[in-house]
């Protein structure tokens, strides 16, 4: 392929976005106001983001700083059996060296469960965990400091194979099973006509962050400390560092900085814990900026699991029970597995109606990597499998794939095995429908040669002949907001003074426009067109984690609601005075007019210099907890998702290029078009990063190639062409707006769907994500 | 200052010619000579390399273009993959041009030299199996302005080093006016190291076709009985075409030359077979020169 023909796909593929979904559902409406909600106002921060000025957390600077760095441990398992430190203390420019003995208060910590070391005392439980932290006067010195500490281990057996798990030796006090779910649901003894059965293994994604982690923390004068980091959760975070401080909570401040990307918890508190301690013990500023390996050794990854299947269905395709076990690979340490694996339990039979399930669900400790919250967690592995189950049946039965599914779907009134009713808008088949029906894109050979883009790349070893064209379906859900009773609270205050707003929320922008959110519904509300979010602290009243797409709906109602008040306050005189309800008042480009016209005056005369503040919280429905057989209406509310993947595969050499994605979801409403296309398309890159590249390898338990060479991360030529098929808009009630969260669904429908289409175009059964080239490959008939 | 500034080195060379920079190289001989620096500067990156000095090899302008020599090309080892990506370059040697184009995104294209490929012989390098095909050599630059010439698989094997305060100055490579063949296989779409890859050579001249395969080994391998029997298949005079069933032999006497069968167990005893991620590899091998040969000669 020439130079040339190089570049018209790759410009061809990065730039293509379809505006069909967005574009066209804006067609039928009326002409949108020039803000507010519905309407793509762009983030505030683009710019600055775009032209690098943007202060991320790695910028920060402080007067007479010191570089912190954390010694790690080289194994996977070992005891440790002494730790010297003293040829680091002895390094000129080095300021202080911290083990677990320097810790004033509590040594474990845990978002979820305290239960691992700040710092390792005794045990190694993982490659990469923190023994040791020094401050020095110069990054590499503290870097060459961690050398001269003497750690002397007797290595361990580590176990890795989470199967082998139960049979273990404990390799925690806690034990090594983290949580066990039996989902019992319906009769044991049913069995279908048609049994499918399969085993499926999903690997280990990272969140790889293009910012690695990073933070300064500066002592204050009354013996407090403050953390300057990009925390997605700073309330839990500042907890835990008060509580490994010794401090009383309000001693401690955290600030949250520009966050650069998250699809998980965006922050580690291995890496501020340190930091603070640091800072306390020195007096002065300390700066830790991980490396790109130490971002992969530190941070919780998805969990790889093992998956077994069985399905049964009657003739017609229609399932009647479906029996699973989930094996989820916890790590060292329990974090939010817990979690995870309910999602995994719940979900696991996928947005169709089973009369019969019975499901069980582990998640042990091992000595891998640490697992935790990363988008679509527990759903996304649940996904790949019960996808790759209907498949099956399809083929078994001669069903149509897409047909196969739409006997199946499940709708509003409908019940998961968890016993909970689906009460929001679940309009599965609509979108499945959506996706089939949406035309297919152009085969190769019906487009000019020098616009192909064959598996391999514009420079690869693609050869038409062997290239075989594949169409996937896959169907996902997810939930939205903490589940099992988790106090879902969010608290804000808007104040508006001279005609412009502010906004102070505790809600993290971790990317996902959170705070281009709040100034939409602020100009809603309340007519002001200039509206400021605040930078957000600890001093500010809790959030909540920025995680399940909580902000939109918890964050997002609480700004609805002060904002609303701040209404009031601003029309209750004026109503008062015209003997009319506020109701009758309306607000449109700063100007207030009432229904009948008689009154017309502008915001700020209306304001009359005053001050308005009003603060609100939004707290949803509560949910419970799954009890023993894994029954409880845990989920506040729940995202759907049909992707159909069309990819192309060169069946000799096993090389997989998706060519295009087509997304249909359930969003409730669109509450800003272009942000709304961006997190799809987020998700769905990031799908099929998880599909075809994205799995960190480990030997025994040891990290290999902790880089972004080894880690593949698809590029602008990896992404597919996304199209976006449909929005449909049927509003949830219960949440504000009617909105659901966006970004997560995708996350966990575009493997599945990547795998079928993979299915499809080799005959191959394809039960391991991310796909092996080997996986892929098939025979050529001779041409 | 940032965190990935490493201890900054105490002395900075940028020399203006090939022989101020092997004096310089000769003056301090803990000083490490740097040309686009994206493998070295990614080690001293993650704290593994911690260079005394550097002697940067940017201002040479000798070495960043290409002349004639008796029927040969002579390239500066300061050649970017960019500038060897070109049509111009394209025309000349082929197959150098297009594993430039391979090997890594723009960004590394543009401060990636053939040079710096060449010295830090990973087996990924895109260029090393073209130029272990082409039989190219080095011309390596010596104190006192002397200068020696060995081949470049003399370097890659390992056989000949370069010593102390030796530069690759250029690399001479035949001109062979006949097609020349570079292909990849990669994990993704997008720029990636290759899991293997091949080069084929046509040599009308001596009737000869060459191949190697990289990556696969840590330096290209060369599948010499396979090269010579395909060869001898040839028509150089007519159509130089080869059935279907003639082009996949040579995919598969390449692949099991450079992937050879387990060695036979005990009598009696099972034979070994490779692990699967193995045999895929040969898979890939087989097809990538079946491949390659197939459009050297079409």
């Amino acid at each position: 392929m020439s130079n040339d023909a190089a570049t018209t796909a790759t410009s061809r593929t990065a730039g293509s976005v379809s505006g069909v979904g967005a574009g066209s559902s804006g067609s039928t409406r009326p002409e949108p106001p020039a803000m507010g909600l519905g309407i793509s106002l762009p983030p505030a921060d683009a710019r600055a983001k775009t032209e690098g000025t943007f202060p991320y957390a790695s910028d920060l600077w402080a007067e007479g700083l010191l570089w912190a760095a954390i010694l790690r441990s080289p194994h996977a398992h070992a005891r440790i059996i002494s730790i010297d430190t003293s040829g680091a203390l002895e390094m000129p420019g080095v300021r202080a060296v911290i083990t677990h003995q320097d810790i004033p208060g509590d040594t474990s910590y845990g978002r979820r469960i305290a239960d691992r070391p700040v710092f390792a005392s005794e045990i190694i439980r993982h490659h990469g965990e923190a023994i040791a932290a020094i401050a020095a006067d110069h990054p590499d010195t503290a870097r060459l400091a961690t050398a001269a500490i003497v750690v002397e281990y007797e290595v361990l057996e580590p176990v890795t194979d989470p199967e082998r798990a139960f049979e273990a030796q404990p390799l925690h006090p806690d034990g090594n099973l983290i949580r066990h779910i039996p989902l019992r649901y319906g009769d044991p003894d049913v069995t279908g006509d048609i049994i499918v059965e399969g085993l499926y293994r999903i690997g280990r994604q990272d969140p790889a962050p293009i910012g690695a982690e990073a933070g300064l923390a500066v002592p204050r004068p009354d013996g407090g400390v403050e953390l300057y980091v990009a925390s997605t959760d700073p309330h839990t975070d500042r907890d835990l560092a008060a509580s490994c401080f010794g401090l009383e909570p309000d001693r401690v401040k955290l600030v949250v900085t520009g966050v650069p990307g998250a699809t998980g918890d965006r922050e580690d508190p291995g890496f501020q814990l340190p930091l603070g301690l640091l800072a306390l013990k020195t007096g002065c500023p300390v700066k830790l900026t991980a490396t790109r390996e130490e971002s992969f050794l530190g941070h919780a990854h998805r969990h790889p699991t093992l998956l077994r299947y069985r399905h049964h269905a009657d003739q017609e395709g229609r399932l009647v029970k479906v029996e699973a076990q989930l094996l989820l690979d916890a790590g060292a340490y329990g974090d939010s597995s817990a979690e995870s694996l309910a999602a995994a339990v719940a979900f696991a039979c996928g947005p169709y109606v089973v009369p019969h399930a019975f499901i069980e669900g582990w998640a042990v400790r091992t000595n891998n990597p640490p697992s935790g919250h990363v988008r679509g967690e527990g759903a996304m592995q649940v996904c790949a499998a019960y996808e790759a189950q209907m498949d099956k049946l399809s083929i078994k039965l001669g069903i149509d794939p897409a047909e196969i599914r739409l006997r199946n779907v499940l709708a509003t009134g409908d019940i998961l095995p968890t016993g909970q009713t689906v009460t929001c808008p679940a309009p599965v088949a609509e979108l499945l429908q959506a996706v089939r029906d949406f035309p297919l894109p152009p085969l190769p050979k019906d487009t000019p040669e020098d616009e192909w883009l064959l598996p391999g790349g514009p420079e690869g070893a693609g050869e038409p002949g062997a290239v075989r064209r594949g169409v996937g379906y896959a169907l996902g859900m997810v939930h939205m907001l903490g589940a099992e009773g988790a106090d879902e609270v969010s608290t804000a205050t808007v104040k508006v003074h001279d005609g412009v707003a502010t906004v102070i929320c505790a809600a993290v922008d971790t990317g996902s426009g959170f705070a281009t959110l709040a100034r939409q519904i602020v100009q809603e509300t309340l007519g002001v067109e200039e509206v400021h979010v605040a930078s957000v602290d600890t001093d500010q009243p809790p959030a909540g984690p920025a995680a399940h797409g909580r902000h939109t709906w918890v964050s997002g109602g609480a700004v609805e609601r002060a904002a609303k008040m701040v209404r009031t306050q601003l029309l209750q005189p004026l109503a008062h005075k015209f003997g009319m309800s506020t109701e009758l008042l309306q607000i449109t480009d700063g100007k207030i007019t009432s229904y009948d016209g008689v009154l017309s005056t502008t915001v700020t005369e209306a304001m009359d210099g005053k001050e308005l503040w009003a603060t609100a919280q939004c707290r949803p429905h509560p949910t419970e907890p799954l009890d023993e057989f894994g029954q409880g209406d845990a989920f506040v509310g729940m995202a759907f998702c049909a992707v159909r993947a069309v990819v192309d595969v060169d069946i000799e050499i096993g090389s997989v290029r998706v060519v295009e994605m087509a997304v249909a979801q359930d969003v409730g409403r669109v509450l800003n078009p272009a942000q709304l296309a961006s997190r799809i398309e987020a998700g769905v890159t990031l799908g099929v990063g998880t599909a075809l590249t994205e799995n960190l390898r480990t030997a025994r338990g040891v990290l290999r190639h902790p880089d972004l060479t080894g880690y593949a991360l698809p590029t602008s030529l990896d992404a597919p062409d996304i199209r976006i098929v449909k929005l449909v808009e049927e509003r949830d009630v219960v949440a504000p707006f009617g909105a659901k969260a966006a970004s997560a669904a995708p996350v966990v429908t575009s493997p599945a769907a990547v795998a079928a289409a993979v299915r499809a175009a080799t005959g191959r059964p394809i039960n391991r994500l991310p796909i092996r080239p080997q996986a892929a490959v098939a025979a050529v008939p001779n041409s | 200052m940032t965190t990935h500034a490493p201890q900054t080195p105490r002395s900075v060379t940028l020399p203006t010619s090939l022989d101020e920079a092997v004096a310089a190289l000769a003056a301090m001989p803990a000083a490490v000579p740097v040309a686009g620096g994206t493998d070295l500067m990614a080690a001293v990156n993650k704290g593994q390399l911690r260079p005394a000095g550097l002697v940067g090899l940017g201002r040479i302008s000798e070495i960043r273009g290409w002349r004639y020599l008796d029927g040969h090309a002579l390239l500066g080892a300061g050649l970017t993959h960019a500038r060897m990506g070109r049509p111009d370059f394209a025309a000349l040697i082929p197959g150098l041009a297009a594993a430039a184009r391979a090997a890594g995104p723009p960004q590394i294209r543009n401060a990636g030299t053939l040079g710096g490929n060449i010295a830090s012989i990973a087996p990924t390098g895109d260029t090393l199996p073209v130029l272990a095909a082409l039989e190219a050599d080095l011309i390596i630059a010596g104190p006192e302005g002397s200068r020696r010439e060995i081949p470049v698989a003399h370097l890659l094997a390992g056989r000949d080093m370069l010593g102390p305060a030796e530069l690759i100055g250029y690399v001479r490579v035949p001109l062979l006016h006949a097609p020349q063949i570079f292909l990849k296989a990669t994990g993704r779409t997008g720029p990636g190291r290759a899991t293997a890859s091949v080069a084929v050579v046509l040599d009308p001249a001596r009737r000869g076709v060459r191949c190697a395969v990289g990556a696969i080994a840590p330096m290209p391998l060369r599948p010499l009985e396979a090269e010579r029997w395909i060869a001898s298949l040839i028509d150089w005079d007519g159509r130089r075409g080869l059935t279907t069933e003639a082009l996949t032999a040579f995919g598969d006497y390449v692949a099991a030359a450079c992937i050879p069968d387990p060695e036979p167990g005990l009598p009696g005893d099972e034979q070994p077979v490779h692990p699967p991620a193995v045999l895929h590899l040969r898979r890939t091998v087989a097809a990538l020169a079946r491949r390659a040969l197939g459009r050297a000669l079409s």
